[in-house]
């Protein structure tokens, strides 16, 4: 190229061109914070974390959590597994039929073909679509994720290294809160063998009062303070608890649909 | 005066009918360049002896954050073998030190030592001093101090949270106005060139300059300033990192190694239009290479990365012919040129990673890679393997010839290469193959435990704590001769000084006038 | 300088490089060409063309709605949908607008979009020939029993989505409907006339 103009407009060419696809269109497609409804259901999602839990958020970023943990579910593929919802006037057949077919993990054509074929023999049945994958199957979540879980984050804490467990819906597989508390003062103790490093500096170590604290954390076996002390969480260590706990996305959405389970009918 | 200004008075006379407000608009632009550009036949000498100061300035602190960086991440990587290694301490736990190493290597050493580069690299294909050094010195020095305040601010916990944005607005404004103002004066002296035909190096340093203020402005705008609504900031924050640490890099590194590979075998660049090709389709298709597969986005934007990952191999492929070209039957003569050797492997590693970025955005190989140590890798083959070691062999080669002074410790240089070379290959493979392992142990979930997946990976990383280690080392060989330099230049300095202080009064016209009256009365 | 620093060309030792001119070879152009087309082809398949609610691993929007789950009144109209289209939107077009010179139109037309499900039901059931009269047009063709040979569940859910689709706002028709109006009508009925349809109570 003759001139350096030329060089700024190939840059401006390419970078611009890159901005838009990248910048401004998932802005104009993804940053308009809507809700949306949870499928087969008229309720919004997401939901606004309560005010500690966005503090506990504050807490991941600050500490770097988003180093090690990702809080994004995978989704390789869907499957219909076909379900049988009634018997019919005979349940021989229908039993006889079914217990020569494969239910599970089918595509939609051969799903509505069966489903086709049972009700021919006079039975009832449904398909139920679930999400497939090495993280689903793992029970790290129930679809992949999409942008709405992430609509009321700032900052958004995606993470791109799984040095340990994803994180996106902690809040379902630990519910309770003591377990949160005492993987982050202790990690080996509840999960053997991790590379987590302790947090001991979110808690405090204090002499036991007239009775115990109330916040005090619960260790399994020789995993304690000595005796005579408790560890009590700062209020920090507080927040980032309320934050896991508030991590689900188990919802089936219209861009991430699966079938929340339902009573199968057993003949 | 030069033949510009007579011929710029010529091409004024015809402008008699143009309004008066273009005429006054364009007569002093002309002036301004025209008076950057020097009188006849300076030597490259003069131009290298011109930049010595601010060299000094951005090399300096530049080698000296490329320490820390390695101390950072050295710490960090120690506690993988031992979580507890300084787990008390609040400014040293793992997620804070792994970014603050991260943006000790990119805003620390990369982005100076480039911009350095950069700007000797201009100023001697323009063939023209550098002018006014105040404003490169006093950016160089508003850099550094961005960066330590970016650095305190990650380790106190004040990271904005986004991979290699999290220096706070104490740390990006300084670094943003201190790049505006080593682009705009490496901007003026192209500008005031004499060699009006440009070199390819031009091409890739100019792109560079104008490519990181839009990345980082918008970075910083849509994500620290005033945060866009939900993942559209990962979205922005991948476009960013994939701009810098691919299409920045790769400008400023291939510019610098057009220049040194051509110059150091003695033959000509094969060729201005491939170099020109690589280029166009380089700029057109990296840019778009940075949303992972897999991403909770609509698919649309990890699609077009893949696509654009899979067109980038032909910009690989034309930059791979054109170096092969030049250098081809050269390399055993040159094995002795340390810098040759640096820049050599650096495009090595250049096309390398390229090559494992490509894999990484293929679905079939991402869905084994994706979230592994694969990916940080890739990015340290790159950032290290390619772009730091293209920095060295440059510095290597420019700092003595613009210091006028040679370093302190010449053969430290080779020791050098050799532990970079080790370092980033006891690096980059292991934790390479070790991702693939922990991806291929994931597609298992019901057989292996997650926690297995994580004790499979120590052997790797305990090979890769060495390869820091090696770095570390050659890092501090560097800046002990850098530091060294500096040093000998101001004792050097001090010697004039006193010398000048000194001189003997048979230098003063008083002096004169004794000596002759000796001589007369001798 | 020592010698691991000093550049080992022959020409003076501090010049500039220079370049050469020459072409570019043809295959990396060729190569560029072949691999531009094969992405634009890989996102056609694969890109859920910019749409904001496809997510990997579904590559359209098809695929997605594909794999919605249907509950309840939903999963009767996808499948009365889904059976429309295959059995008699043939002829009366997929949008109900029926086609000239092969079927009449259903939307809105006043032997489908009424409350009384009599004749509704009667029609696919027995069909029709003749001459017949559909929102002020007159049609002269026959139609064969086309829901004879369909279940009553089946004909029920087809019903249902014609009753409920492209402005027809009706009820349900429930499979005993169906079976009930199947059980008067008898065996192998004829197919109706203007008169016989007009005969029937709404």
């Amino acid at each position: 190229m003759k001139n350096g103009f030329l060089v700024f407009l190939a840059s401006l060419i390419a970078l611009g061109g890159s901005w838009c696809g990248f910048v401004l269109a998932p802005v104009l497609q993804l940053g308009g914070g809507k809700q949306t409804t949870i499928l087969n259901s008229s309720g919004l999602y997401p939901v606004d974390r309560p005010g500690m839990a966005n503090q506990g958020l504050q807490v991941y970023r600050a500490n770097g959590c988003a180093a090690c943990h990702t809080e994004q579910v995978q989704q390789s593929g869907v499957a219909c597994d076909v379900v049988l919802t009634g018997a019919g006037k005979n349940p021989e057949v229908v039993t006889n039929l079914i217990s020569s077919l494969k239910l599970n993990g089918l595509d939609k054509d051969l799903a509505d073909a069966l489903v086709d074929k049972i009700t021919a023999a006079g039975g009832k049945a449904e398909i139920r679509i679930v999400a497939t994958g090495p993280d689903i199957d793992r029970g790290w979540g129930r679809r992949h994720s999409v942008a709405e879980d992430f609509l009321y984050d700032d900052p958004v804490q995606l993470g791109n290294l799984r040095i340990g467990p994803d994180l996106a819906d902690v809040g379902m597989r630990q519910p309770d809160a003591n377990w949160q508390l005492v993987h982050l003062y202790a990690p080996q103790s509840e999960v053997k063998g991790s590379a987590m490093p302790p947090f001991r500096y979110l808690f405090r170590v204090k002499k036991i009062g007239s009775a115990p604290s109330p916040d005090a954390l619960a260790f399994p076996k020789d995993f304690g303070p000595p005796a005579g002390y408790e560890v009590v969480p700062a209020p920090q260590a507080q927040e980032l608890a309320v934050y896991l706990l508030s991590l689900h996305a188990d919802v089936p959405l219209h861009n991430a649909p699966f079938s929340q389970s339902a009573a199968v009918f057993k003949p | 005066m030069s033949a510009n200004e007579t011929s710029g008075s010529g091409e004024l006379s015809s402008f008699g009918g143009a309004s008066s407000l273009s005429r006054s608009a364009v007569i002093p632009a002309r002036r301004l360049v025209n008076s950057l550009v020097p009188p006849d036949n300076i030597s490259p000498a003069e131009i290298d002896h011109s930049c010595c100061v601010p060299m000094l300035a951005l090399f300096g602190g530049a080698a000296f954050w490329l320490v820390v960086c390695s101390v950072l991440g050295l710490v960090a990587s120690i506690k993988f073998h031992a979580p507890d290694f300084l787990a008390n301490c609040v400014w040293l736990t793992y997620g804070r030190l792994q970014p603050a190493a991260d943006d000790a290597l990119l805003y620390g050493f990369c982005l100076p030592a480039g911009l350095g580069v950069a700007l000797w690299l201009l100023a001697r294909l323009s063939q023209t001093t550098l002018r006014g050094i105040v404003v490169p010195i006093a950016a160089a020095n508003l850099w550094h101090l961005g960066v330590f305040v970016g650095l305190a601010a990650i380790l106190i916990g004040d990271g904005t949270g986004f991979a290699w944005l999290e220096f706070p607005r104490g740390g990006s404004v300084p670094i943003f106005f201190a790049y505006l103002m080593l682009a705009l004066w490496a901007t003026m002296i192209f500008a005031g060139r004499r060699e009006r035909a440009m070199y390819p190096s031009q091409w890739f340093l100019l792109a560079a300059l104008f490519w990181f203020p839009w990345i980082y402005s918008t970075a910083n705008l849509f994500l620290v300033a005033w945060p866009v609504r939900g993942v559209a900031q990962a979205v922005i924050g991948w476009w960013f990192a994939g701009n810098l640490l691919v299409v920045w890099t790769g400008l400023i590194g291939l510019g610098a190694a057009f220049y040194f590979l051509p110059k150091f075998t003695g033959r000509p660049l094969q060729s201005h239009y491939l170099a020109l090709f690589g280029f166009w389709t380089f700029i057109l298709f990296a840019t778009w290479c940075g949303i992972p597969p897999g991403a909770p986005v609509p698919v649309w934007m990890p699609t077009l990365s893949a696509v654009a990952a899979a067109w980038l191999l032909v910009p690989l492929l034309a930059i791979f012919l054109v170096v092969w070209q030049t250098v081809r039957g050269s390399i055993m003569p040159n094995w002795n040129n340390t810098s040759f050797c640096f820049i050599g492997a650096g495009v090595d590693s250049f096309l390398l990673s390229g090559l494992m970025l490509m894999a990484m955005a293929c679905p079939q190989i991402s869905r084994v890679t994706d979230f592994t140590w694969f990916g940080p890798a890739e990015t340290q083959l790159r950032l290290y393997g390619f772009f730091a070691m293209t920095m060295f062999g440059a510095i290597y080669h420019l700092l003595p010839r613009v210091v006028g002074l040679e370093f302190p410790f010449p053969k430290l240089a080779r020791a050098h290469f050799w532990l970079s070379l080790a370092g980033v290959a006891l690096l980059v493979v292991p934790l390479a193959i070790g991702g693939v392992v922990q991806g291929l142990k994931w597609q298992n979930p019901n057989a292996i435990a997650f926690a297995d997946t994580t004790k499979a990976m120590l052997p790797f990383l305990r090979v890769s704590t060495t390869g820091l280690l090696l770095m570390l080392l050659g890092n501090l060989l560097l800046f002990v001769n850098i530091m060294g330099l500096t040093l000998r230049w101001k004792l050097a300095l001090l010697k004039q000084f006193t010398a000048f202080v000194k001189s003997p009064l048979a230098e003063t016209s008083a002096g004169a006038s004794l000596r002759d009256e000796k001589e007369a009365q001798a | 300088m020592s010698d691991e620093l000093k550049s080992s060309t022959p020409q003076t030792p501090d010049a500039e490089p220079a370049v050469s001119r020459s072409t570019v070879p043809i295959w990396i152009i060729v190569l560029t060409l072949m691999l531009l087309f094969l992405g634009m082809v890989y996102f056609d398949h694969h890109g859920g063309w910019f749409n904001s609610q496809v997510y990997g691993p579904y590559a359209s929007s098809e695929e997605l709605e594909l794999y919605q789950p249907k509950s309840g009144e939903a999963a009767i109209l996808a499948r009365g949908k889904a059976r429309y289209d295959q059995v008699c939107g043939l002829c009366h077009g997929v949008d109900g607008l029926g086609k000239p010179g092969q079927a009449p139109p259903l939307a809105g037309s006043e032997w489908v979009d009424t409350r009384g499900i009599q004749r509704f039901v009667s029609i696919p059931l027995g069909g029709v020939s003749g001459q017949l009269s559909v929102k002020g047009q007159t049609w002269s063709l026959s139609m064969p029993a086309m829901g004879a040979a369909m279940s009553d569940a089946d004909l029920a859910d087809v019903l249902t989505y014609i009753h409920s689709s492209w402005g027809n706002k009706q009820g349900p028709v429930t499979a005993d409907d169906v079976k009930a109006i199947r059980a008067k009508l008898g065996a192998h009925p004829q197919p109706f006339t203007d008169e016989t349809l007009k005969a029937l109570p709404q």
